[in-house]
């Protein structure tokens, strides 16, 4: 067809980062084989309208916990699903899915099977069957990322030969030389450059250096969201769980210093966790690099090649080495990947340490890489340290170490309650690798090792960002189902409606929590208590409720979605009188089990079947009566 | 009541008659300039407006909170209308990047004319939101009816799955490397599996393989990359032979 690129495009569609990862690597194997023009890009950043333009498509997509695609797939999605498009509409284009899933979930890899049913429907050829990966297998999903990819470069070979005129490189890898990276760094005179830094003493300032440092990092662009909105300071810090199962939720009470905090229920906390000073420190002495010379971070040749979107502007304001590091790279949590222990063994002058590097990124090497890596929980730190002969330049740095990435919290105060301040209610989070290593969740153990007293300078960088949770009007009947931390939100939605009640009539809530025990992890019990008397927006009388799943008092199991079959009758009338149900938590199964529940309770209270009940419940998602926020 | 905004210092008269229209009366009318000072925030309730003009010269300017301020002063059901010049930097066609900004906002019916000097794009809110009421007629037997705004213009993506998809998964066969272990535990395990498979034996290493640590194969002080699989020192930093191995007490395996 005339007019069609030539070319090999890889789109993706990451939550985590994995999918990009995973198309990263297809991209690199296609330009070994000698593709003549490869380009890998997420889906937000291409127009659907495009396709038919293009020859030749791998799509890497990730399903996440729901069932759901990512985020950067929703728009290109939603543009696939028009009926309009046509059966013939992308004719003339060949492609192949690879979809990243977890078959523990009921609704496994369900965003690669529709992608892969969708484009053929549309008219589209596909070059070999889509591939699944699986988080189940022993190495994740290049047990099966791996095996696809061959397949996959000698049927496009027979089919279009021009694409990959190398391709004994990619069956038969030589001694190759390893590519350059994809960026490079210039070092500034620290006297143009202190200028910019001198006056770091305000908020302010603070605030446009994290920006500046965050901005220049290739792995961040596009997805970060400017200067942190404030610094916070860490008012109280207590422990909600009592005994010694080692489990610790905590409350986080933050307030801003100079300025008000807006934000309504819903919504959501992003925080910029801070990285141990003598990790950083390590890492520097480790490396040998220069803490204190000051850099801009630019592509490579100034081409503009697959770096059509780069940052604008980075090379007006040079940032301190580390700074950057300290701000923008993960050293000593996240794990580097597979391509990582790769480059590392281009440049190993030990011969055992190259070996040993070269077997790691090697399909036979994959699955022993897994268990040294991934599920050690291997932090970049430590592998540089376990392969000493290593010296990596900064560029190959910049372009490989994760990226560290702020982490998420729903918000579980109301403005209204706590003016100018923000709740949190948090896990901490902490496991135990194979090897009886302790790992510690990097932003949860920081901010419960923040003790009010002592460390009054040390400030939060925090975003507020709307959650996926809509604001319930003050006149909306409730059903809330939050066990565990997932009462967070709840906490702040009734927290709000009884300030609300104060002033207005306000409709009942009903709420479902769940724990393990009263004693140990009965989260807040004082406040839903108080709010289940008869003047409290839990009261039963008035038609709401407050119902607790304790799951650990007794012989079997007790969990919310049985105490939601119990209140079968309480849970129908509220729906019928228009309530909304709110879900959030932090289970795999909790949100398909209470699902299965919601529908056992119409169906029994209306003497409907299982499948009307199903539909109807689906149509009240669609509407906006049924939501659910999860977290893992 | 119409709301127009504009990121320019004025906006004549002839815009808002071009784009107003079906006798829309100025005093109906509410105008705000200089949006770009705004800081991405609007004055006015939820759900004032009738319709929302946006009339903007630098359409890059469109923030996603721009976006939802607009969506939340709007009546649910009600017409956002955005003009503005062809011109941007961005090398995707600036109506679709303007679409799909509306889109993911949750304005349905989203649609555009281009010209050679601007984009014209429209798109609706919602009609339905959390809060609005329906009609409830119980009969015997029946479900209440719940309105939607049609949106029959998508398929129904989950006819795309076979019989075969919606079946549970099969979950991988592991070898018997993985000695005991047939499925790993999920990532949020509440039954107690995640804790079983942590639990593994007290570290055994003697007193004097700590204080004076060899090997026989000579990979054990290398770190975990090179020991074997029943090494007793695995879970160590790499240390070296003859001097006392540090258990723990450095900061990088505590990892706080």
């Amino acid at each position: 067809m005339e007019g069609k690129k030539k070319r090999l495009l890889v789109l993706y569609a990451s939550q985590t980062g994995n999918a990009m990862d995973a198309a990263e690597r297809v991209g690199r194997e296609a330009e070994h084989g000698g593709c003549p023009s490869v380009e890998v890009l997420s889906m937000d950043h291409f127009d659907p309208n495009s396709l038919p333009n293009e020859s030749a498509i791998v799509f890497v997509v990730s399903t996440t916990g729901q069932g759901d695609p990512p985020d950067s797939m929703k728009v290109f999605w939603r543009f696939l699903l028009r009926r309009n498009l046509g059966c013939s509409w992308l004719e003339g284009l060949h492609y192949a899915v690879f979809g990243l899933g977890d078959s523990g979930y009921q609704k496994y890899n369900f965003a690669a099977k529709k992608l892969d049913k969708r484009l053929q429907d549309l008219g589209a050829r596909s070059i070999i069957e889509k591939g699944l990966g699986d988080d189940q297998h022993p190495s994740g999903y290049e047990g099966a990322l791996d095996p696809w990819l061959m397949s996959l470069w000698k049927t496009l070979n027979h089919i279009n030969p021009i694409l990959l005129p190398e391709m004994s490189e990619i069956l038969h890898p030589t001694m190759r030389k390893l590519e350059h990276p994809k960026f490079k760094i210039v070092y500034h005179a620290s006297t143009e450059a202190t200028q910019h830094d001198s006056h770091i003493s305000d908020l302010k300032d603070v605030k446009n250096m994290i920006e500046r440092a965050r901005s220049m990092s290739p792995s961040l662009h596009g997805h970060d969201h400017g200067e942190p909105h404030y610094l916070l300071k860490m008012v109280k810090n207590e422990q909600l769980t009592k005994g010694d199962d080692g489990r610790n939720v905590r409350q986080f009470i933050l307030e801003a210093l100079a300025s008000v905090i807006e934000y309504q229920v819903g919504d959501v906390l992003d925080v910029l966790p801070g990285q141990n000073s003598a990790s950083v420190d390590a890492f520097v002495k480790r490396c040998k690099l220069d803490p204190d010379s000051y850099i801009t971070i630019e592509p490579w040749s100034g081409e503009k090649d697959s770096l059509d979107e780069y940052v604008n502007g980075s090379s007006d304001h040079p940032i301190q080495l580390r700074t950057f590091i300290s701000r923008a790279m993960d050293i000593a949590s996240a794990s580097p990947r597979r391509y990582f222990f790769e480059v590392m063994s281009y440049y190993a002058s030990a011969e055992h340490e190259k070996e040993k590097l070269q077997y790691f990124a090697s399909p036979e090497g994959r699955d022993d890489l897994y268990q040294y890596n991934q599920k050690e929980h291997r932090t970049v730190l430590e592998v540089l340290e376990d392969f000493s002969s290593v010296e990596l330049p900064f560029e190959w740095l910049v372009q490989l170490v994760p990226p560290l990435k702020k982490r998420s919290f729903s918000i579980s105060s109301s403005p209204l309650a706590h003016p100018n301040q923000v709740h949190l209610t948090v896990s901490v989070v902490s496991s135990v690798t194979p090897f009886k290593r302790n790992r510690y969740g990097l932003c949860s153990s920081w901010l419960a090792g923040l003790d009010p007293k002592k460390d009054g300078e040390v400030l939060v960088p925090s975003w507020i960002q709307r959650g996926t949770l809509p604001i319930p009007p003050p006149m909306v009947p409730l059903i809330l189902i939050g066990p565990g931390t997932g009462c967070a939100p709840f906490k702040a939605f009734i927290e709000e409606r009884a300030m609300q009640n104060l002033v207005e009539p306000t409709a009942p809530i009903l709420f479902f929590f769940g724990c393990r025990t009263r004693d140990t992890d009965f989260l807040y019990k004082d406040f839903w208590l108080a709010q289940s008397s008869d003047e409290g927006v839990l009261s039963e009388k008035k038609g709401g409720g407050f119902y607790v799943a304790f799951s650990r008092e007794q012989e079997r199991k007790v969990y919310v979605q049985h105490k939601i079959r119990e209140e079968s009758a309480r849970v129908w009338r509220l729906l019928d009188g228009g309530a909304a149900i709110y879900l959030a938590g932090s289970s795999t199964k909790m949100p398909a089990d209470v699902t299965e529940a919601l529908e056992e309770v119409v169906a029994k209270e209306n003497c409907v079947s299982r499948e009307s009940a199903a539909r109807w419940l689906k149509t009240i998602e669609k509407a906006g009566r049924f939501n659910i926020e999860t977290w893992s | 009541m119409a709301l127009f905004l504009t990121d320019e210092v004025s906006l004549p008269l002839r815009a808002i008659r071009d784009l107003g229209s079906e006798g829309l009366k100025q005093e109906e009318a509410l105008v705000v300039t200089q949006c770009g000072l705004l800081g991405g925030k609007l004055s006015f309730g939820d759900a004032s407006f009738d319709t929302v003009f946006v009339i903007w010269s630098k359409i890059d300017n469109l923030s996603d909170q721009w976006v939802s301020e607009i969506s939340r002063v709007l009546k649910p059901g009600a017409e956002v209308v955005l003009q503005a010049s062809s011109l941007s930097d961005n090398q995707v066609k600036p109506s679709s990047h303007i679409e799909r900004k509306l889109l993911i906002s949750g304005f349905v019916d989203v649609q555009s004319i281009d010209s050679t000097q601007s984009v014209l794009v429209r798109g609706k809110k919602a009609s339905w939101s959390t809060g609005s009421s329906f009609p409830l007629k119980k009969t015997t037997n029946a479900l209440p009816k719940i309105q939607l705004s049609d949106e029959s213009d998508l398929i129904d993506e989950d006819s795309l799955l076979t019989e075969e998809d919606l079946k549970k998964p099969e979950l991988p066969v592991v070898g018997d490397c993985e000695v005991g272990s047939t499925r790993k535990a999920c990532k949020n395990c509440t039954c107690g599996r995640a804790e079983a498979e942590e639990k593994v034996e007290k570290l055994s290493l003697t007193a004097e393989q700590i204080t004076n640590p060899q090997s026989a194969c000579g990979n054990c002080s290398l770190g975990d990359a090179f020991r074997c699989g029943g090494c007793p020192y695995r879970g160590l930093p790499a240390f070296k032979l003859g001097e006392k191995v540090t258990l723990g007490a450095d900061f990088l395996t505590a990892d706080i």
